[in-house]
């Protein structure tokens, strides 16, 4: 036990006790100078690294303009939708993660990983990518439920668009979808995932409708949970915007043409705003805001009445008859008739060996300016096409907006087509024939229209010859465009023989006879091909769809300083007054008496059989 | 037993001063670095709570420390080797295993790592055998010297827990310099050393050797491995000169830096007091060791200057390898640093040893009792 106590007065070493004291130096030093680097010297660098860590920066959604109708009826909203997006800086595997977004919502694993690797230049750090835009309940309860355990996973809530007559309004809403590359490249305020127009109005007022994002600041830890926010910028909401037309109206057309391929124009005479614009077959905006399937898109291109089509802008026709106001018009314009004079028309005119023959077989007998037009006749037209020529007769109709796009809030209108001479060689390398300026001047041959130049057209007659700019905004101000190169008193004869057409009782438009309301009109048959001896002597019935004519119906209407346009057309309608006159006849009910006459279901019915028949050609009167 | 009252006029009370202020910057530390914010207002997990638990139990621990006569230890120096070596073959077939290492004994109310009673023991068994060394240490001496510390450090490792092992062998290592060894062995060293790092690559584990290479670049993994460092670097780093303040740190508040509370502690602090407060604390340890130095080199006799020693190099190795990995100069290895991390068992060693040293200084000036 003693030994413990066993004292030797041997000092510690005294090089060890130096050793430590340099050790204690050496680590005072090695360490304050490091922390002067890091704390002092790159401070600042590291402060920035702390708040990126800390603070991250996100997009608030504007909610897209709302679209009403001129009543204030809403035809455009935004409703929530449930976006999946992926934060990468986030995500700890992200094949894995993918994996688990494929699995829970049916999508194709590569597909996603395209999309990913494809987008991933494109978002910015701490931002998610949008990898399904729109979560259906199900797969919105599935994630919401489980994304703690996927971090990197961001379940996004953004307004969608919803169209409330998506059938009704397709073409002239248009739609929205997911901006693709080329919009995002066009437009850097867009995010991946963003909305945009495509489609009409939509595409048309993006500007206007989009509105602005805003930008919301939060504070997130370190599972990306968010905590204190702060709106660094409110989002703007986009315009709202009125239309012109009236949705009671549009239904209407749109229902009268439900099961026949055709469209519908109804114009104010004394503004140029459009109050229908029916158009069909027609499509559901809302499956392409949804997003498009393949299929669903693949019967949409595939289906041959092509249903995208907006046939009131963007398909041309032979004007037929319709046309003949016009060339009434360049006549007097010119001063190659009098209207007082009489033509005897025997039911044909013969121009060197060909005849040219008048729809009436009999003939009209004696027929004057008004007469020509109330009954239409052929022979009293020729004559006049052949004095006026494919010259005048062109310049006249460009005058009246023929030939060029009206300018109208739509993409991709069509300007028709008004022949010259000039024109035709160019195009089949041979001059204009005799004949032509016949075949012009009843609205055939190469002459092609829009039911939108007509409407046009016609309200240019009721209104006292002004040719206003078709306006689908309310509270745009009116644009006139041009003038018909006519006189008041001569516009007032052309708008006579028009009401003379319905009010006399041989006057083709008599079905648009309106109690308290003077109509006009003129109705025209547009030929599709041209009938053979044999197809001829068919019953209407018996025509095979795709050879029976376009039925075309112009219409003017005014009642207490009201006045109408209206210009309709039914492909293979067969006669302008019979397919093409009812719905003219429901649109003068609906804005002058109130009445609302929906299409009755037997003749749907009729139509649709007959359409049936098209799609199948082989059968029917087509196998004989 | 009276009190003789030049026990207590002797203590070296700034040691104990220091210790139990790091103590408390310790634990108002902790307070900041267990809370996190959340969506409203933040919440506070209840380390700091325990840890003053500890630091009463460790005041105990210290006060028994202190109440004999150090020079009893060197009777008790091998007893206490062998039963440490029992302990540590008793964690090998009969230990708890957390986190797929078998470091713990469960005794009952607490699980004990006899790797920590090991430091202890290495300190003593080390003074013991080096105070008799009346010359520097040649190739035998310090063959047998380090194959004691061998035995100890072997059982560690083998649990495997190298970074405890390695303690146990720096605590050892440093006393040895402070005896000093011959000419001959030093110049081996000098050239065997390196030459075997190489050859040590081989033994460690894949996730050291991942470390290690995470160390040297971290930013190939900023996600995994790496992240400690980067986050760490960034907490301390965005401290500036005069820190974002008590609570303000948005690294550790938010959750960023991982394992603030224990091996990243000092970064909470970095982050919230900036360089001004952390050089504060790193002085106040420097002062702290120096008075260690001081009560070895006052000690009588060298058993109770090498026990100083070794008490010395056990603190040094932590702050040195600590505030080194959590600075970005060394790599991740889990080692606390003392007073300021948390951790129970360490805080009743660092009381205890703490106590050791000043058993020493207090009894400077006794001469043989009886």
């Amino acid at each position: 036990m003693s030994n413990i106590y066993d004292e030797n007065s041997q000092q510690p070493p005294r090089h060890g006790l130096i050793l430590l004291q340099i050790l204690i130096l050496v680590l005072f030093c090695l360490f304050a100078v490091r922390l002067w680097y890091l704390q002092i010297h790159r401070g600042e660098e590291y402060a920035r690294k702390a708040k990126e860590n800390q603070l991250r920066q996100e997009a608030i959604f504007s909610p897209r303009g709302l679209i009403r109708d001129r009543n204030g009826d809403l035809l455009a909203v935004n409703e929530p939708a449930y976006a999946l997006g992926l934060v990468r800086e986030d995500c700890r595997d992200i094949d894995k993660t993918l994996h688990q977004i494929a699995m829970w919502t049916g999508h194709d694993f590569n597909g996603l990983k395209k999309l990913y690797s494809k987008n991933i230049k494109r978002v910015k750090p701490f931002e998610p990518l949008i990898l399904i835009p729109d979560l259906s309940f199900d797969q919105l309860a599935l994630i919401d439920a489980n994304k703690l355990r996927w971090p990197g996973m961001e379940v996004q809530v953004r307004p969608r668009r919803q169209y409330r007559y998506g059938m009704l309004l397709a073409h002239v809403l248009g739609y929205v979808a997911e901006a693709n590359e080329e919009e995002m490249e066009k437009r850097p305020e867009l995010a991946l995932g963003d909305y945009v127009g495509k489609q009409g109005l939509e595409f048309m007022l993006e500007d206007r409708m989009r509105g602005t994002k805003g930008l919301v600041q939060f504070e997130v830890d370190v599972n990306g949970r968010r905590l204190q926010e702060r709106i660094l910028k409110h989002p703007q909401a986009g315009q709202e915007v009125s239309l012109s037309l009236d949705l009671g109206l549009q239904k209407l057309t749109m229902d009268w043409l439900a099961e026949e391929a055709g469209g519908v124009a109804v114009m104010d005479a004394d503004t140029g705003q459009l109050l229908a614009l029916a158009t069909t077959p027609s499509y559901d905006s809302n499956d392409f805001s949804s997003g498009l399937t393949p299929a669903q898109w693949a019967k949409l291109r595939d289906d041959p009445l092509h249903p995208m089509q907006n046939r009131v802008i963007q398909s041309v026709y032979p004007p037929g008859s319709v046309f003949k106001p016009v060339v009434a018009g360049a006549g007097l314009h010119y001063g190659v008739i009098d209207p007082n004079e009489t033509v005897n028309c025997v039911g044909q005119i013969k121009l060197g060996r060909r005849v040219f023959r008048c729809w009436r077989k009999g003939g009209h007998g004696k027929v004057d300016f008004e007469k020509a037009l109330v009954q239409s006749c052929d022979v009293y037209f020729y004559k006049m096409g052949k004095k006026l020529t494919v010259d005048r007769m062109s310049e006249f109709a460009q005058a009246c907006g023929f030939g060029r796009r009206t300018d109208i809030r739509l993409p991709h209108e069509k300007a028709g087509n008004m022949p010259t001479r000039e024109w035709k060689r160019q195009r089949f390398g041979e001059g204009w024939q005799g004949g032509d300026n016949l075949n012009m001047a009843i609205g055939q041959g190469y002459t092609l229209v829009t039911p939108l130049q007509v409407a046009r057209f016609y309200a240019g007659i009721v209104n006292g010859g002004k040719l206003y700019k078709p306006l689908l905004l309310m509270g745009e101000k009116p644009v006139v465009q041009g003038e018909i190169p006519l006189d008041s008193e001569q516009i007032e004869r052309i708008r006579k023989a028009l009401i003379q057409t319905v009010d006399n009782d041989r006057g083709t438009c008599r079905r648009l006879r309106t109690k308290g309301v003077v109509v006009g009109g003129k109705t025209g048959t547009a030929q599709v091909v041209r009938l053979t001896d044999e197809l001829k002597e068919l019953d209407d019935d018996e025509i095979p769809y795709r050879f029976r004519d376009h039925a075309w119906i112009a219409a003017i209407a005014e009642k207490d300083g009201r006045r109408i346009a209206i210009a309709a057309l039914v492909e293979h309608g067969l006669h302008g007054s019979s397919g093409a006159g009812p719905v003219v006849k429901a649109v003068i009910d609906y804005l002058f008496l109130n009445k609302v006459r929906y299409k009755p279901e037997a003749k749907k019915a009729k139509a649709r059989a007959v359409r049936q028949l098209s799609l199948n050609p082989i059968g029917g009167v087509d196998a004989n | 037993m009276p009190i003789d009252r030049r026990l207590l006029l002797y203590i070296n009370w700034p040691l104990l001063g220091l210790a139990v202020i790091l103590f408390f910057f310790g634990v108002l530390n902790l307070y900041s670095a267990s809370g996190y914010r959340m969506e409203v207002g933040m919440n506070v997990s209840s380390y700091y709570h325990r840890q003053l638990l500890w630091g009463l139990m460790g005041v105990f621990g210290m006060i028994i420390f202190m109440a004999f006569d150090f020079r009893h230890l060197k009777t008790m120096a091998w007893p206490l080797f062998w039963i440490t070596v029992i302990l540590l073959v008793g964690v090998i077939f009969a230990g708890k295993t957390i986190y797929g290492a078998r470091r713990w004994l469960d005794l009952g109310f607490m699980n004990f790592q006899p790797s920590e009673l090991a430091k202890i023991a290495i300190l003593i068994v080390g003074a013991r055998i080096l105070s008799k060394e009346r010359e520097p240490l040649d190739f035998i001496r310090l063959g047998y010297v380090l194959g004691v510390g061998m035995i100890l450090a072997g059982l560690i490792i083998k649990q495997p827990d190298l970074g405890s092992g390695l303690s146990v062998l720096m605590i050892l290592g440093g006393m040895i310099l402070f005896r000093g060894v011959t000419p001959r062995v030093f110049k081996t060293a000098l050239v065997a050393i390196p030459a075997l790092l190489p050859v040590s690559w081989l033994f460690l584990h894949d996730y050291q050797k991942q470390r290690i290479m995470t160390f040297l670049d971290p930013t190939t993994d900023p996600l995994g491995a790496g992240y400690h460092i980067i986050q760490s670097e960034i907490a301390i780093g965005s401290g500036g000169f005069w820190g974002k303040g008590f609570l303000q740190g948005t690294q550790s508040q938010l959750r960023f830096l991982p394992e603030r509370h224990t091996d990243f502690a000092v970064a909470v602090f970095g982050e919230e007091w900036g360089f001004v407060g952390i050089m504060l604390l790193l002085s106040l340890f420097c002062i702290f060791l120096y008075q260690i130095v001081m009560i070895s080199r006052d000690a009588r006799g060298l058993f109770g200057s090498y026990l100083a020693v070794g008490v010395f190099f056990y603190f040094f190795w932590q702050i040195l390898i600590n505030t080194g990995m959590v600075l970005g100069l060394m790599p991740v290895v889990g080692i606390p640093l003392p007073f300021i991390s948390y951790g129970g068992s360490a805080t009743l060693v660092n009381f205890c040893l703490v106590g050791l040293v000043l058993n020493v200084s207090m009894r400077r000036f006794l001469f043989k009792q009886g």
